[in-house]
């Protein structure tokens, strides 16, 4: 065994890291189970009432494409806190740094694998979406922009639940904070019944930072290629990007002053 | 810091909030081929020492090494690893290999007869399997200094005595050098030929096992258990510091052994003669700093 030969990413330890993310039960059920369920849920009580084909299809695509926002928050910023969370508490990643398994190894390596699980739950997702929904045809740049910001949120959310987890270091408290953030996210995002517009003013300036309200309300807009202004969903990734560069940071800091 | 030597610990001070979990003052010196066995009762400092060695406690103090923390292999007390896949996967991974295409590793599975545990998750393994699954993993990494942190806590007696033959089996013809936290003294016995003594954080003594036996105990022990008569029948002979239920007694002198054996051979009474008695050695140099203690 060559420990200081050892590259950043590794094939062996991709596969080990994705198979530390198959394993979570919490990633299937919140991650593609929900999302595929309350996609097909929402999408058909929203429409019961309409006749309209293209209103029909225009309705049915914007409820999935915001709903699909649901993919990286379960997989990635729950799934992956709650599981390094119980990681930290079992004393893992310390074992794994004493055989010459550095956390930036760990980090990275983890990251390419939940970025391979989240393509595949979205796969499955658009899959069933298109199977069981009328859905819009996305202009090419809506469907490159959605990729991006779907990458670039899932990111963040990684940075996140690092964090998180790094900081609380407890599978219970971990757990409770991030359903906290799940459930917070869906409620101001407008997925749960309430939109954005029948917020109380407090809740809106809340909803406002997120980049899921832009993603559950807009993301039909830039799909189907119409002029959209991206200013305010910019400024709520920028937002939600420094709160997860920061929390990861202390997160860093703290882990650097203990050794 | 010499050819020979491997890590040097000097004046090496740990905290735990207001607590002083290590206090050492003697240096600690480890050279290649150095066998030391760390005794020591429970919160004496000898896990704080290799966590400071390893560099995961704060501590004050200088640990100077010639190796990096990847050129040290360490078996922790507490070791835990996932349980989201088999114990293969786990291996592979951690050891950058396949065990198809690894002689060594495939030896190493073999000699510690760990096939058939290869499919299983580490929660499901027997508490024997666990500490075997590490030990593959840290001897893989073939470093010139391994730790051994309690290997064998919680094991039942045959699995231990078993654990601790492949170890004394697999290491006798190799340089690479080890330091084993046990409470069994009978392990140390076969394992160690250095001793470090540590209590409440101090180091009590270290030393050659030989030098630290002449030292605290004398040429040779005779050591039997206790009852008030055995009690009264040796009341003329010098006697060690022992266990509660032990009488060990010193033997300076061929002569003076010969004396002691007959009395209990004509008396039928059962003893145990050593020259390396770790138990012996440690309750008297324990004793001897206790003293020192009270005099100061």
């Amino acid at each position: 065994m060559n420990k200081e030969n050892r590259k950043t990413i590794t094939l062996s330890m991709i596969l080990y890291e994705l198979r530390n993310v198959t394993g979570n039960p919490f990633v299937h059920i919140f991650g593609i189970g929900m999302p595929v369920l309350m996609s097909i849920l929402i999408t058909r009580i929203a429409i019961a009432e309409m006749t309209e084909p293209s209103i029909v299809r225009s309705v049915s695509t914007s409820v999935f494409l915001g709903i699909g926002a649901l993919i990286p928050m379960a997989t990635i910023m729950m799934g992956y806190a709650v599981q390094q969370a119980q990681e930290l508490e079992k004393g893992i990643p310390e074992r794994l740094n004493l055989f010459g398994i550095k956390n930036r190894v760990m980090f990275c390596n983890r990251a390419v694998s939940e970025t391979i699980f989240m393509v595949a739950a979205f796969l499955i997702y658009f899959l069933v979406g298109v199977v069981f929904l009328d859905l819009e045809m996305p202009v090419f740049s809506g469907a490159v922009c959605y990729i991006v910001c779907i990458l670039i949120f899932s990111i963040f959310c990684f940075m996140l639940a690092h964090a998180i987890a790094s900081l609380l270091r407890k599978f219970s408290v971990t757990y409770c904070v991030s359903m906290l953030i799940y459930f917070a996210c869906m409620i101001l995002g407008g997925m749960m019944g309430m939109s954005y517009e029948s917020m109380p003013k407090m809740m809106q300036a809340a909803a406002k930072l997120l980049p899921v309200t832009y993603m559950n309300r807009d993301f039909f807009t830039i799909w189907t290629g119409k002029e959209y202004n991206f200013v305010p969903m910019l400024q709520s990734y920028l937002f939600f990007g420094a709160v997860s560069g920061i929390l990861l940071f202390i997160a860093a800091r703290k882990q650097t002053r203990k050794i | 810091m010499g050819h020979s030597e491997l890590l040097a610990v000097e004046r090496l001070t740990v905290h735990y909030g207001k607590d002083t979990a290590l206090d050492i003052e003697t240096p600690i010196l480890i050279e290649e081929g150095d066998r030391i066995g760390i005794i020591g009762s429970n919160g004496a400092g000898k896990s704080t020492l290799i966590k400071s060695i390893l560099g995961l406690v704060n501590y004050e103090g200088s640990i100077r090494t010639r190796l990096t923390v990847e050129q040290i292999a360490t078996h922790m007390q507490s070791n835990g690893y996932t349980d989201a896949m088999a114990t293969r996967h786990i291996l592979e991974a951690v050891l950058n290999t396949k065990i198809s295409k690894n002689q060594k590793l495939r030896e190493l599975i073999e000699y510690f007869e760990f096939e058939d545990c290869l499919r299983k998750k580490y929660s499901k393994l027997s508490g024997g399997q666990k500490q075997r699954f590490t030990i593959i993993m840290v001897m893989m990494q073939d470093a010139p200094l391994t730790f051994y942190d309690e290997v064998t806590s919680g094991l039942d007696f045959e699995t231990r005595q078993k654990l601790v033959e492949k170890l004394v089996a697999w290491y006798r013809d190799r340089d690479s050098s080890l330091c084993i936290v046990s409470h069994y003294y009978e392990e140390l016995e076969q394992l160690a030929n250095k001793l470090l003594i540590l209590d409440k954080g101090k180091v009590v003594d270290f030393g050659k096992k030989e030098d630290l036996f002449r030292k605290y105990c004398g040429r040779a022990v005779i050591v039997l258990n206790h009852s008030p008569e055995k009690e009264t029948l040796l009341k003329n002979y010098v006697k060690l510091a022992a266990p509660p239920h032990l009488i060990a007694l010193s033997c300076d002198t061929e002569e003076k052994e010969r004396e002691i054996t007959e009395l209990l051979l004509k008396n039928n009474i059962d003893y145990r003669r050593s020259s390396t008695d770790i138990e012996i050695i440690y309750t008297n140099a324990k004793e001897k700093q206790r003293g020192q203690v009270n005099r100061q």
